[in-house]
């Protein structure tokens, strides 16, 4: 079973982002794993690992030939990689995003299954697994807690706010899966090691087949706003009573 | 090489992303409730495949034993020496895990390095096969006992412990102690003198393999002591202890001690310079956070320039270990074995460095660094054992002297 993961190669979190003067994020510099993909790559190692065999391929979109991200998941065991780096991508949209991460789908050949997270660290559209099931043509299933691969069927556990519903697909599909299902592993330092010579397929929109039309946004960003400052939240003296107005406050909000 | 590579990075990170999930959870109970270390590392062997790397490279070493050595294969060229080849993958655990335990590479570093070095410079293959194996990938614990009540320094001067033949047999005596890893130990090393009546100074020096319950051997308790609580150490006492001829290391008693242990020396004192990076980094990350942080008289404690003369003393300290480490490892990877005189400079100065450092790091840190809650504290505790363990500074000193003076 080989199963296609998408990736995304983000500036790491913990150190504060900066903007370009057309309001996307500056993606300079060293890039990481967004974690939240961690989740998809173990799982994706998971499903090969039981069904015997194949390969987790990696796809990933991002500047100047990035590969640090990628490296990090090709430790963890996955087996290689397709990087689209092409500088007419500045400022896809997630339409674009989508187009690139399905041609690259299409480029890995016999794949099975696709894996996605919900949606990406930096950006949070959330609307890439399904733009890229609609490309692809495949069925696309999404926020799975749990997969499961049977019959040529992909059947998950869809997180809801009160449980999950089973559904299932015909292969091949589309999977987004949400953080924290599973817990990924830690690279081996043979893995580590091995990470450095497997391949990186690196290519540019035209290899891919996509033109100028295919690739230019229909969206941009016009403004960015900071988020509005945290009102000042309400003082209580407390004569002895203060409990009943927590009491109150936690009624209001239905929490109680 | 003067930074680590990007592969070293990535172990880097991962190591230490596992110590801040698995090791620092474990401090307290580590620190203060006798927990032995050993499940812990074991749980670092198998999560980065340390355990199965050690089983290939094992194979690998006895493989290439038994057949006649051809050429020199053992140094790397161009890039990957420029970046300290592959002796990174067992540094950088190291550097990592003192950064919140120096105990545990102490545990580790005793049982991997001496116990298994030892069989593995000294050992037949079949000694190799029956104790290296588990002790190299963590599957069982080693200790390697030379120092005794009346002998340390000096170990090998004043040593009363004692194999006298008995027929196919020896009968081993004495007193062990400061053992690390001596109450939990599943094979331990002895170190003793061969006694056939003659004089002590003339007497051979051999090395017995014991497994943990053999009669008349006895491991006892921890000891408390000061540092390094993560740290298990005990005494031995071998009162009238058999052992056959399969357990003399070499199965001879013509092996010439000294020269084999000058090479794990310069091992040794390789970790410990590693052991002082991690806690050196450690101290100057806090230090820094806590200086930007704390404000007296007005400002924060990192504007006052008492303040910074430590700072900028730690990074000194810092860089130059950091330094020493590289120079270590590119030499390694160029397959140049470090003289006995340069790792003694070298463990002689990370040693006084990190603790000096830590002890630097304590005061910055006020009351507050002398709490336990405060990891300064404990890593001030732990790294002064590093000037008296392995060669005391002053033993160090005195190597290094006469080699210049000689
Ligand atoms: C936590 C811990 C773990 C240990 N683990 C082990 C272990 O696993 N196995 C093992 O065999 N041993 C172990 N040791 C023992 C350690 O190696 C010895 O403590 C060390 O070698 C010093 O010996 P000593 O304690 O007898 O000190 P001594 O040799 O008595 O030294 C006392 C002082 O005299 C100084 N001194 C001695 N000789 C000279 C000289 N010629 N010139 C100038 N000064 C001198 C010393 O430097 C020191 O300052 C451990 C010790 C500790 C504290």
């Amino acid at each position: 079973m080989n199963i296609v993961v998408t990736v995304k190669q983000i500036p790491d979190p913990a150190v504060p982002g900066e903007l370009n003067p057309d309001h996307t994020l500056k993606r300079e510099g060293k890039l990481i794993l967004d974690e939240s993909d961690s989740y998809g790559v173990e799982m994706a190692l998971q499903l090969v690992d039981k069904a015997g065999g194949g390969d987790v391929i990696l796809v990933s979109m991002a500047p100047n030939g990035e590969v640090s991200g990628l490296r990090t998941a090709l430790a963890m065991g996955a087996a290689k990689a397709i990087l689209v780096s092409d500088d007419a991508l500045h400022g896809a949209d997630a339409l674009t995003t989508a187009k690139v991460l399905a041609k690259c789908v299409e480029r890995a050949g016999d794949v099975d299954l696709v894996i996605t997270a919900t949606e990406a660290t930096d950006g949070y559209t959330g609307t890439i697994p399904a733009q890229v099931a609609e490309l692809l043509d495949w069925p696309s299933l999404t926020f799975s807690k749990e997969i499961e691969i049977a019959d040529s069927k992909a059947k998950v556990q869809r997180q809801t706010e009160a449980g999950y519903d089973v559904v299932e697909a015909p292969l091949p599909a589309v999977v987004s899966v949400t953080a924290g299902v599973v817990e990924p592993r830690y690279p081996s330092f043979k893995g580590i090691m091995a990470a450095k010579s497997k391949p990186v397929d690196q290519v540019t929109t035209a290899d891919l087949g996509l033109g100028t039309d295919d690739i230019t946004p229909n969206q941009k960003i016009v403004s960015v706003e900071a988020a509005p400052a945290r009102e000042a939240g309400e003082k209580i003296e407390d004569e002895g009573d203060a409990y009943e107005r927590v009491v109150q406050f936690l009624e209001q909000l239905k929490v109680i | 090489m003067y930074e680590w590579s990007d592969e070293h990075k990535m172990i880097r990170d991962a190591v230490r992303a596992f110590v801040e999930a698995e090791v620092r959870p474990l401090r307290e109970e580590l620190e203060f409730g006798d927990t032995p270390p050993y499940e812990v590392i074991r749980k670092l062997y198998s999560t980065f495949g340390m355990d199965q790397m050690a089983r290939d490279g094992f194979k690998k070493r006895l493989e290439a034993e038994a057949t006649p050595a051809t050429e020199d294969d053992t140094a790397v060229e161009g890039e990957e020496r420029a970046s300290g080849g592959q002796g990174g993958f067992m540094l950088l655990p190291i550097i990592e895990l003192c950064r919140c335990s120096p105990g545990l590479v102490t545990a580790m570093g005793v049982s991997v390095g001496l116990a298994a070095g030892t069989i593995m410079s000294r050992g037949t293959a079949a000694q190799k096969e029956r104790w290296a194996l588990d002790l190299l990938t963590f599957d069982k614990v080693g200790a390697w006992a030379i120092t005794e009540p009346d002998s340390g320094s000096d170990a090998f001067g004043r040593m009363q412990s004692t194999a006298r033949r008995d027929g196919d047999e020896y009968i081993l005596n004495g007193q062990k102690t400061f053992i690390t890893n001596g109450p939990y130990a599943d094979t331990t090393i002895f170190i003793c003198k061969l006694d056939e009546g003659n004089p002590p100074q003339e007497r051979k020096i051999l090395s017995f393999v014991l497994d943990k319950g053999m009669p008349g051997f006895e491991q006892t308790q921890s000891m408390r002591k000061m540092g390094m609580h993560s740290s298990p150490t005990g005494m031995l006492f071998l009162d009238d202890v058999r052992a056959g001829k399969d357990r003399l290391l070499g199965e001879t008693e013509d092996v010439p001690y000294r020269e084999g242990a000058k090479q794990a020396f310069s091992v040794e004192r390789t970790g410990v310079a590693a052991m002082s990076l991690g806690i050196i980094e450690r101290c100057l990350d806090l230090c820094v956070a806590y200086a930007k942080e704390t404000v007296r008289f007005g400002k924060p404690i990192g504007d006052h320039q008492l303040i910074q003369e430590k700072l900028a003393r730690m990074e000194v300290h810092r860089l130059n270990t950091e330094n020493l480490v590289f120079r270590a490892l590119e030499k390694g990877a160029a397959g140049v074995p470090m003289d006995l005189t340069e790792a003694s400079a070298m463990k002689l100065y990370t040693a006084r460095a990190a603790t000096e450092v830590a002890l630097e790091a304590v005061q910055l840190h006020g009351g507050n660094g002398y709490m336990a809650e405060f990891e300064v504290e404990q890593l001030a505790r732990d790294a002064k054992v590093l000037q008296i363990y392995a060669g005391t500074d002053e033993i160090q000193i005195s190597q290094i002297a006469r080699s210049l003076l000689a």
